[in-house]
């Protein structure tokens, strides 16, 4: 499903984030990428969804190699993967509903079908009932789960989350991994970039550490093992 | 995706972008509104300084004074001479007999002068030509012209009445007036220039977000710039009509006033906006869309790498 091989990426001018990364996610797994700050977890995700280029190396997602994915391609790919960051990116300025249905919209999507999917979506996440309110009028939570109905909409074989507890508390951060593993459970390959502890012993899934932009371990049913 | 259905969803999304940032969007089209009212207000003195230089123009003549041996055949063919001149715009010819008449009209109280008239027995005045030309410039050549053998010799001399000096003023006041007309024009328009590049480059930059929110759910190039250009348009479009409706309420509402203050040049300044309004505007229009598309796709480029 994604292959990386010896990919390396340099940041102007001498900041080595990765280096020489050879990582193969299968289809359907639950990935936790773990690391201290800086070591490079975010690169690794942006690599993905061709936020970043690789410097070095080669990456490929399904059959597609996206190491020099051309401008043009690149929304063709951002509507195969799913992406969640820790902040949510939500618009201010449009209601639950919109935002949902924006990621359609934007891909031209018709009106019949963008009126089935969102309703869909925001069930799945439980959003059904607050569906005309504005992001501010929502915890963060909901916010975040409101993103994850919006990285659903396009029925991605993959789902990048960046964090997505960050920014919640305990008991937010508990539901919204309840949603991840419901996700995965459809059959969406999901990688799951963190910090907390707590979640990634409890998942149980393959837990992957970078250090130094290094993978340092990388175990099937793994724990957190940084102090 | 069908060109239809991307050109719905662009204005939707222009018109969200314009009504949920409210004060953005009257704020720029305030600015918009503003830079055109100073250049209509440079457009308008220019006509104001124009028009004060042709009325004043046109009262000033050139008379040729023939001798009086100079029959009307001569004058005449020489009335005929000048009229061929494309300069020349008209030519009186007053006959010897008009101009006694309104020699002893004028001094019809003084009774020497007019005995002193009647002791000569004769009329002493010979007939003159009065010309009046298009451009004060052409003063110069006219005389000149009559400098020729066929006429020089019939004539007594030529005066500008008193008009001499006041020409010349007027050439110089013309070639200020027009000069500095050219640089608050330069000035006002790099001034618009900036405000305009500023106004877009922070309504821009307040969209960053929501445009790199767009890229990460898959939208394309154009479908990101799309609102951004039509938004642009639509402010240059607004504040286009405001200003026709601003200047035509203010003129109407000040008709009497500025006939009253400009005299003659009052009625020329409404008659030229309302026989140009068509150009004057489009160009307008046409320029803020040019200026706000540019500044668009620089800001765009600038800020958001698309
Ligand atoms: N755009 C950039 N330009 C230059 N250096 C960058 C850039 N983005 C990241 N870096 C550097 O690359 C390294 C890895 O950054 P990255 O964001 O991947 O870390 P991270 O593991 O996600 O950290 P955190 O847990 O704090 O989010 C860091 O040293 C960072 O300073
Ligand atoms: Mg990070």
């Amino acid at each position: 499903m994604i292959r990386f091989s010896n990919v390396s990426k340099f940041y102007e001018p001498s900041t080595h984030a990765l280096l020489h990364v050879n990582l193969h996610i299968k289809p359907g797994e639950f990935i936790s990428i773990v690391g201290q700050s800086g070591s490079g977890k975010t690169t690794l995700a942006k690599l993905l969804f061709a936020e970043e280029k690789p410097t070095k190396g080669k990456i490929v997602v399904g059959d597609w190699d996206i190491s020099n994915i051309s401008q043009s391609d690149i929304p063709g790919l951002r509507r195969q993967i799913g992406v969640v960051f820790q902040d949510f990116k939500l618009l201010s300025r449009k209601t639950v509903f919109e935002n949902v249905s924006f990621a359609l919209e934007v891909a031209g999507e018709e009106r019949k079908r963008i009126r089935e999917i969102v309703p869909q979506v925001l069930k799945i996440v439980g959003l059904s009932d607050k569906h005309s309110r504005y992001p501010r009028q929502l915890s963060g939570g909901e916010q975040q789960r409101v993103s994850i109905a919006r990285s659903l909409v396009h029925r991605p074989k993959i789902l990048v989350a960046d964090e997505p507890t960050g920014n919640l508390d305990t008991i937010h951060a508990y539901e919204i991994i309840q949603l991840l593993k419901k996700i995965n459970e459809y059959g969406t390959t999901v990688v799951l970039v963190t910090h907390d502890r707590d979640i990634v012993n409890a998942l149980k899934k393959r837990v992957v550490t970078i250090a130094e932009g290094k993978i340092v371990s990388d175990i099937e049913r793994g724990k957190y093992l940084l102090s | 995706m069908s060109i239809t259905l991307s050109i719905a969803r662009m204005v939707k999304f222009t018109s969200q972008n314009v009504f949920r940032n409210f004060w953005l969007s009257f704020i720029t089209s305030t600015i918009f509104v503003l830079t055109l009212i100073t250049i209509n207000a440079v457009l308008f003195m220019n006509v104001v300084a124009d028009s004060v230089l042709e009325t004043v123009g046109q009262k000033v003549e050139v008379t040729f004074y023939f001798l009086p041996n100079a029959t009307e055949d001569i004058v005449a063919s020489a009335q005929g001479y000048l009229r061929g001149f494309s300069q020349v715009r008209d030519v009186q010819f007053v006959s010897k007999e008009d101009a006694l008449n309104s020699f002893t009209q004028r001094y019809q109280n003084d009774e020497v002068i007019l005995s002193s008239l009647s002791e000569l027995g004769e009329n002493p005045f010979g007939h003159s030509l009065v010309v009046s030309t298009y451009s004060t410039e052409d003063f110069g050549f006219i005389v000149d012209a009559m400098e020729t053998p066929e006429f020089s010799s019939y004539i007594k001399e030529h005066d500008f009445t008193d008009y001499q000096q006041v020409i010349e003023k007027i050439e110089l006041l013309n070639k200020r007036i027009r000069y500095a007309g050219f640089c608050f024009a330069a000035l006002f328009g790099l001034i618009a220039i900036m405000i305009i590049f500023n106004t877009i480059r922070v309504a821009i930059y307040v969209h960053r977000d929501e445009i790199a929110i767009m890229k990460l759910v898959g939208a394309n190039d154009w479908f990101i710039r799309g609102p951004f250009i039509l938004e642009a348009l639509l402010y240059s479009l607004l504040s286009t009509l405001a200003i026709v409706i601003i200047i035509f309420v203010a003129l109407g509402a000040s008709h009497v006033q500025m006939i009253g203050f400009f005299g003659d040049a009052g009625e020329q300044i409404i008659q030229y906006f309302k026989d140009n309004a068509i150009i004057i505007f489009g160009l307008e229009f046409a320029g803020l869309a040019m200026l706000s598309l540019l500044t668009t796709a620089f800001a765009m480029r600038k800020y958001l790498k698309i």
